[in-house]
């Protein structure tokens, strides 16, 4: 491995002397060697942030400084990280933490490497969060496929145990005692939504619950106990505001939701990967300054701007800023399904030659096998959604299937299930029906684009 | 099969009190089992209900809802082939059939269950997005990441699956360090950027 320079002072030169314009902050450990361990992130200045909240603030002003860097949570629903603290503060203890790393939307993979790279830069986050709003107890909850990080996480908590940074009195400061432990979770997609994951991480079936009583109160959380859930890359800014304020983090990117971001970028690009950029990058510099353009040059057809619970966007409208408050605002908005989102920034492109209707019958397979069964609109339309799309893409789709389709997504979207997930789960099928209903008519006149549609091409998917 | 004595001893003495209430050691403690003997039998769910207080169907009925725990015995090594649209688009399917197909199992009968070889030595499923998308497509056996398993690797990966290996890899943009550096001459590369949004 390379060792990759830390300019503090400097910026890094590159190209014809060209100073970049952005240098990351949360990614700093890709690349050296041993970056994951604690000894190297002790020399990248780590701790610090963990030992201002400590030494020289009290948990008031920690969760003020969050609030004032408008840190919003990265794992998708943007809620302000400061006002979650504050308001779980607020509830009698003992209260929990819990982080969620059961990233598993397709085309989302941020949180995999940042924990690979970096772990030590998630527990100081979960530290300081411990600190500030008063909770001895905090739960890393990591989906099963991702044994190697769970793997590298126990490491690191080993190392930061042995070093007092977790365990009892941290830091020397009496009364301060944290304890982490990690739990593995066992491929449910829903667990990525936080009250599945609490009633997974108490030991049942990961199916969502009704709320109120929200999470961060009395009745809501886990164990019943007021709990702050927040997302693997919102902690890991956490450290860094504290060491260089909360006006430094407040000036990056888009000011309504600042900060860094690990764009991760995948599908027909050349150089798809994790980009550490700032919140707000345009599509259009994503996909062609960073992520190398398209494979064998093709037009943009659609993108996922925050994989497939979010509406796809027209490959037109490539200026759009990926934020949170610019995908969830009009024009950005498209009733009756709500704003096109933008989930944690797990950006899928396709290219012209993508046959739209393979993708979103997929899209529906998968949401057919992920609901977790509690409601009746997901349990059920989800499956409407598979069965209709799998006849379309198999090419025996008859020109009503799309009527009933549109019905479907209609009765499942719009706030009609439990949870988020449901509601999502129609976004990439409405929004396709949208905006290439040709492509879909064609299939359903026996005009299927793609070869796969009744050419005996094996298609993994189980549709009958 | 049943529960070892050094698993009970790790479910006592590690997983419960880790947490406040005794169910919740539920997820290690399977973990540890299905470690153990590769899968869940009926047995195992009355042996860990015995030591967490829980009625065995109980266990069952949390062990179904997840799909990384298997109720049968599955083959000595499992691998697992992400259907999600971004791999899908980098030609999934093909690598999945191919992989079936070397192995002599019929990727279109499968459907989107497990099967697995006479021999018992792999069973193979398409899965769910594995959060390697860079990779993609990705293939999953024991739960380590490989890729990129184009349909043309397939044989290479059978032969030599760790010369696949991402475990610890970084992200494909971050081979060079963590800075995300504009691609040399973008700009004449790139189509024209779209006028404003829409």
């Amino acid at each position: 491995m390379t060792q990759t320079p830390l300019a503090a002072d400097a910026p890094i030169q590159h190209g014809a002397g060209k100073p970049l314009p952005w240098e990351p902050v949360l990614m700093t450990a890709v690349g050296r060697e041993g970056g994951r361990f604690l000894p190297d992130y002790l020399l990248r200045g780590g701790y610090q942030g963990l030992k201002k909240a400590v030494q020289d603030m009290d948990p008031d002003s920690v969760i003020k400084e969050v609030t004032d860097s408008k840190l919003l949570g990265r794992g998708g629903a943007g809620f302000p990280t400061g006002v979650k603290w504050g308001g779980t503060k607020r509830n009698p203890g003992p209260r929990h933490l819990v982080v969620n790393a059961d990233e598993s939307e397709p085309g989302t993979y941020g949180n995999r490497y940042a924990i690979d790279a970096d772990p030590h830069g998630l527990i100081e986050g979960m530290l300081v969060c411990c600190v500030a709003v008063g909770i001895q107890q905090a739960y890393i909850y990591i989906r099963g496929e991702n044994l190697y990080g769970a793997e590298v996480l126990e490491h690191a908590i080993k190392e930061a145990y042995a070093a007092g940074y977790i365990g009892k009195n941290i830091l020397g400061k009496v009364g301060v005692n944290v304890d982490i432990s990690v739990t593995r979770g066992a491929g449910a997609y829903v667990c990525g939504e936080e009250t599945a994951l609490m009633e997974s991480l108490e030991g049942r079936r990961a199916q969502p619950r009704i709320r109120p009583p929200f999470p961060i109160e009395v009745g809501g959380g886990l164990f019943g106990r007021p709990t702050v859930v927040n997302n693997v890359e919102t902690l890991m800014c956490v450290p860094h505001i504290l060491v260089r304020g909360a006006a430094w983090f407040a000036s990056i990117g888009a000011p309504a939701c600042p900060g860094p971001k690990l764009y991760t970028i995948s599908g027909h690009v050349n150089r798809p990967g994790v980009y550490e950029l700032p919140m707000g990058t345009t599509l259009y510099d994503l996909i062609y300054k960073y992520a190398g353009g398209m494979k064998r040059n093709q037009k943009v057809k659609a993108v996922s701007p925050g994989a497939l619970a979010c509406q796809l966007l027209p490959g037109t409208d490539l200026n759009v800023q990926m934020d949170t408050a610019t995908l969830t605002r009009p024009p950005h908005w498209h009733p009756p399904f709500g704003p096109v989102g933008f989930g944690a920034g797990g950006i899928i492109v396709y290219g012209e030659e993508t046959d739209i209707v393979q993708v979103v019958a997929r899209a529906a397979g998968f949401f057919a096998r992920e609901s977790c069964g509690k409601c009746v609109p997901c349990r059920e339309g989800t499956h409407w959604m598979q069965d209709v799309l799998g006849r379309i893409a198999h090419g025996h789709g008859r020109p009503r299937d799309l009527g009933i389709l549109e019905d479907v997504t209609r009765n499942i979207g719009g706030r009609k299930t439990l949870c988020a997930l449901g509601d999502f789960s129609v976004n990439s099928v409405a929004s396709a029906l949208r905006l290439f209903r040709p492509e879909f008519e064609a299939y359903c006149n026996g005009h299927a684009r793609s070869s796969a549609a009744g050419s005996g091409v094996p298609v993994a998917a189980g549709w009958s | 099969m049943s529960l070892s004595q050094a698993a009970r001893d790790r479910i006592v003495n590690e997983f419960i009190p880790r947490y406040p209430s005794k169910r919740a050691a539920l997820m290690p403690s399977l973990w540890l089992a299905q470690e153990e003997a590769g899968w869940l039998g009926p047995e195992v769910f009355e042996e860990v209900g015995e030591l967490l207080d829980l009625h065995a169907t109980d266990v069952a009925s949390v062990a179904s809802f997840y799909v990384m725990f298997h109720r049968r015995k599955i083959g000595d090594r499992l691998i697992e082939v992400c259907e999600n649209p971004s791999c899908f688009l980098n030609g999934s399917d093909q690598t999945y059939a191919r992989i079936c197909d070397r192995l002599g199992l019929d990727a279109g009968h499968g459907g989107h269950g497990m099967q697995t070889t006479p021999d018992g030595k792999f069973s193979v499923r398409p899965t769910e997005c594995l959060a390697a998308c860079d990779y993609a497509p990705v293939v999953q056996v024991d739960l380590r990441f490989y890729g990129p398993v184009h349909v043309a690797d397939v044989d290479a990966f059978l032969a030599n699956m760790e010369a696949f290996s991402i475990q610890g890899k970084p992200s494909v943009s971050m081979a060079n360090g963590p800075q995300a550096i504009p691609v040399e001459g973008w700009e004449t590369h790139a189509p024209p950027a779209p006028g404003s949004a829409a």
